[in-house]
């Protein structure tokens, strides 16, 4: 990375007092077939370099993809413009570096080592087993396999560097399944960062079987149900519910969690981990400000914890930071990754015996869009089923499912034994919530 | 960005291999944010987003690759890569490359926003955060957000086509969050067009807006949920179009017409609204956020009438999904940018004017749902089911506009909802958003008169009626 050394010799003759690069490079390879041809092919090659910088006292970003001679001079003016322009208080620091950092290798050769016909034999066996499944499956509409190796170095002035390498690779297939005038579009991802965990008759099954017990659908009465919420809703929601957990909400007076340090915010049922050190393909040992990660507990007993905090956070509350600080866009914001909801004792089928009659949901849409961060107030479309006489019922389409992220926490009654590692790495079991409001019929 | 003579060399290389088609994308973007948080200056970032992507067809195949190193030796070896996904003898020679006259529809502006200086940003986002925390002490927070970019596009195909077009967009985003009795709230715009600096200043009523939507933050304070069920909905114009977007907009693309995904493919020529439906997609409106003069295959926007007095009358189309349709490309084709292979997408899409007056739809509604304003929402192309969320609402009683109401989301099935428009008035307008879907986030319009649909699944928190 010595063509680097020039950016800091004129960030630094230009006046910039601390300098940081972060230089990340990703290559991928995908391809999908559709009616057993290859359809796409696609390859790719990203290089992006975001700059920060001290002048006078304030912070600047800039960022680019063009890597050439007028490179180095496009970032250093920006950050001095960019700098002068800030007019908020706020302590403009770069990072000189954690004590210690536990690194762990996370990249997987065997990815790229596994030849490219094997990957497409994969395909071609996931597309006509899952035609061959069921008369109804009228198309495979997707089916692609997808892998991507990225690396990335932060360098700064004070000397730090440290560097990260991880690779992933991904199936997705999904099918439109007909039956008279209904519809059922369902698909699956097998994400990992290990070539021998993928079982294709598991992962076609699966989308077969989601799809098929869907048909017959129907809208329940609008009313209050009793709602056991499964393993992938919760990971939509929970990712949201923690948002207000980001001291930067909380210290701007817009986070459901204000005032709620060592206080409840969940129902006792509820245990949530962050566990970056987990060795998966989300695994990083720094975060983008270069601080040391480390896993925590954030909700214990449905007690908080602790907020999560990047260096500015942390100093505006006089605590330290908890190596919370990724970037979105050029500036530093709040984020986690690994979130680890702790398992329950009980099955999904005892707790469906438990409920007795409610409605269990599979499957929410338009969480983007429709569930509210400021308020936590949600209403969002959903598939799922009846639960009659403590039993899975008939299938649920095109209905509501309408809440408040802090009460649907709060309501927590039991948490499912099923936890299963979805594709972003959380680690989640299905729940149950004593009451929330289902729109149908 | 590139010399000629090289586009041809590396067009030559990617059709090597069998290739019957192939085309670059050069990119070069600079763009630029202000954010502002309670009237102080929390950020301003720069960013250049260059590369190019090279993607060959081979009869229904396709191949695509990009880089953002735009070396010679680079670019040959992606056209090698990209090209040796097929197998096979040389189809197609490529021909001379012929420079094609852009004709501008967005690019006219005489104060681009990149010549404006941040001291005149600032000052237009400070009256917009001064507007809206001034206007009563329940608000809390301000954000006011101004973005632009200018985007240099080069386009070389093996059509001979070469084409080179700017693209400038600039959009500002305010937010007010309202709080009271341990109650938050937040409302937010976000005007747009591919336009300069005069549209914020003289062609928006910029401070009016600011005023609206601290209004709207309050008025959701004081809001109760709103009733679950099925009840006929009143939609407003401008956002309320996202009802259209994406209930038969996303299913009207080629993209899932040709694969048969959608359950509009086979309706061509076939009444599948009221007769007083009619719908375009735009993509020629001068200034427009969603407009373009080209598409990202290079070819000029066009106007297409998608229903025509209740009957489906067209889809939009790009090139690779016209093979398979046997259609005609008509300017559709787009792309976030070289990182996405182009497919048909959207550009300003709107239900166009009705027989009715605002007045005469919630008269003639006994109970119902008003939903002024709206947010956005999502579907399945597939199964045509789609749901999005009402941002301000208002109970309808006695054919009259009561209670305020908030945290309604409306579920339903796209040709179901279109066939049960049964009122359209004559208030069209349009608004703006970002789309995403598999070629990337792309800016579009969408755009309505005040609309009723006789029966929605409106998913409320107040319980059944």
């Amino acid at each position: 990375m010595a063509k680097f050394d020039a950016y800091f010799a004129l960030a630094k003759e230009k006046g910039i007092e601390v300098f940081e690069l972060y230089y990340s490079r990703a290559k991928s390879l995908s391809f999908k077939l559709y009616n057993a041809q290859i359809e796409g092919y696609k390859l790719s090659e990203d290089i992006s370099l975001y700059a920060r910088g001290i002048y006078k006292g304030k912070i600047g970003y800039a960022s680019t993809e063009k890597i050439s001679k007028e490179t180095a001079s496009f970032l250093v003016d920006e950050i001095i413009t960019n700098a002068g322009t800030v007019t908020k208080e706020e302590l403009a620091i770069i990072f000189k570096g954690s004590e210690k950092y536990k690194k762990k290798n996370v990249y997987n050769p065997a990815i790229a080592e596994l030849s490219i016909e094997t990957k497409k034999k994969n395909l071609f066996e996931i597309e006509s087993k899952l035609k061959a499944a069921d008369q109804r499956i009228a198309q495979v509409d997707a089916c692609t396999y997808q892998e991507r190796e990225s690396e990335a170095i932060l360098m700064n002035s004070y000397g730090l560097k440290l560097k990260r390498k991880s690779n992933y690779y991904y199936y997705y297939a999904s099918v439109l399944a007909i039956q008279g005038q209904e519809r059922k579009n369902e698909g699956d991802v097998h994400f990992s960062n290990d070539p021998t965990t993928l079982n294709i008759d598991t992962f076609v099954n699966e989308i077969v079987k989601k799809s098929l017990m869907k048909f017959n659908g129907t809208q329940c009465a609008s009313k209050d149900y009793k709602v056991v919420l499964d393993k992938e809703v919760v990971a939509d929601l929970l990712s949201a519910y923690l948002d207000s957990a980001s001291a930067e909400e909380v210290q701007k007076k817009t986070s459901l969690m204000i005032g709620k340090l060592n206080q409840p915010v969940a129902s006792k049922k509820v245990t949530i981990l962050e566990a970056p050190l987990k060795k998966n393909a989300f695994f990083t040992y720094f975060d983008d400000e270069g601080v040391a990660t480390y896993n925590k507990t954030v909700v214990k007993k449905g007690v908080l914890q602790t907020y999560f905090h990047n260096l500015n956070t942390a100093h505006n509350d006089g605590v330290q930071t908890t190596g919370n600080g990724y970037r979105s866009g050029g500036k530093i914001e709040i984020g986690f990754r690994n979130i680890v909801l702790k398992a329950g004792r009980k099955s999904l089928e005892d707790i469906f015996a438990q409920v007795g009659d409610g409605v269990y949901i599979t499957e929410v849409m338009g969480i983007h869009a429709s569930l509210n961060p400021t308020s936590g107030n949600f209403s969002l479309q959903a598939n799922g089923f009846m639960i009659e006489n403590g039993k899975r019922g008939v299938p649920l389409t095109l209905i509501t499912v309408a809440g408040n992220l802090m009460d649907l926490f709060m309501n927590v009654k039991e948490v499912a034994n099923d936890n299963k590692l979805l594709p972003n790495g959380y680690d989640i079991p299905s729940i149950l919530i004593k009451k929330l409001t289902i729109s149908g019929k | 960005m590139i010399p000629k003579k090289l586009a041809s060399a590396v067009l030559t290389e990617a059709t090597a291999f069998g290739a019957d088609f192939a085309e670059i994308y050069l990119e070069d973007t600079l763009s630029s944010s202000i954010s502002m948080e309670n009237g102080k200056i929390e950020e301003r970032g720069t960013g250049n987003g260059y590369g190019a992507g090279i993607r060959v067809l081979k009869g229904l195949q396709s191949a695509y690759g990009y880089t953002s190193d735009l070396s010679k030796k680079s670019l040959l070896k992606l056209a090698q890569d990209v090209g040796k996904a097929f197998s096979g003898p040389r189809v197609v020679t490529p021909p001379e490359l012929q420079k094609v006259k852009v004709k501008e529809i967005i690019n006219l502006s005489t104060q681009p926003m990149e010549a404006i200086s941040v001291t005149e940003k600032i000052k237009l986002l400070k009256l917009v955060n001064d507007t809206m925390s001034s206007f009563d002490k329940r608000i809390i927070r301000t954000n006011v957000y101004l973005s632009d970019m200018v985007k240099h596009v080069t386009i070389f195909n093996t059509l001979g086509r070469f084409v080179e077009d700017t693209r400038r967009r600039g959009r500002l985003y305010m937010i007010a969050v309202a709080a009271e009795n341990g109650k938050i709230e937040n409302f937010g715009e976000g005007p747009g067009a591919s336009d300069g600096f005069d549209f914020f200043t003289s062609k928006i009523k910029l401070k009016d807006m600011a005023i609206e939507t601290a209004k709207s933050a309050i008025g959701l304070l004081g809001a109760a949920e709103c009733p679950s069920g099925k009840m006929p909905v009143v939609i407003g114009n401008g956002f309320g179009g996202v009802i259209f977007h994406e209930a038969c907009g996303h299913p009207f693309e080629a993209s899932s017409i040709s694969k048969k995904l959608s359950v509009f493919w086979d309706k061509l020529g076939k009444q599948v609204a009221n007769p007083i439906v009619n719908a375009v997609d735009d993509g020629t409106i001068p200034f427009g956020w969603g407009s373009t003069n080209v598409d990202d295959e290079g070819f000029p926007a066009q106007k297409v009438q998608l229903i025509k007095d209740g009957i489906l009358n067209s889809f939009m189309i790009d090139q690779f999904n016209g093979r398979r349709m046997k259609a005609e490309h008509n300017g559709h084709s787009r792309r976030q940018n070289y990182k996405f292979e182009p497919t048909s997408r959207m550009t300003n899409t709107y239900i166009e004017n009705g027989p009715h007056t605002v007045d005469q739809i919630i008269s003639a509604t006994k109970y119902g749902l008003y939903a002024k304003k709206m947010g956005g929402g999502s579907v399945n192309p597939a199964t045509g089911e789609f749901n999005f969320t009402v941002s301000e609402g208002y109970m309808i009683r006695d054919g009259k506009i009561a209670e305020a109401v908030k945290g309604a989301a409306l579920v339903g099935k796209g040709d179901e909802t279109l066939s049960k428009i049964d009122m359209v008035a004559n208030d069209l307008a349009r608004a703006q958003g970002m789309c995403g879907a598999a070629s990337g986030s792309i800016p579009t319009d969408v755009g309505q008169p005040t609309i009723r649909v006789t029966e929605i699944t409106v998913g409320g928190r107040g319980g059944g009626k």
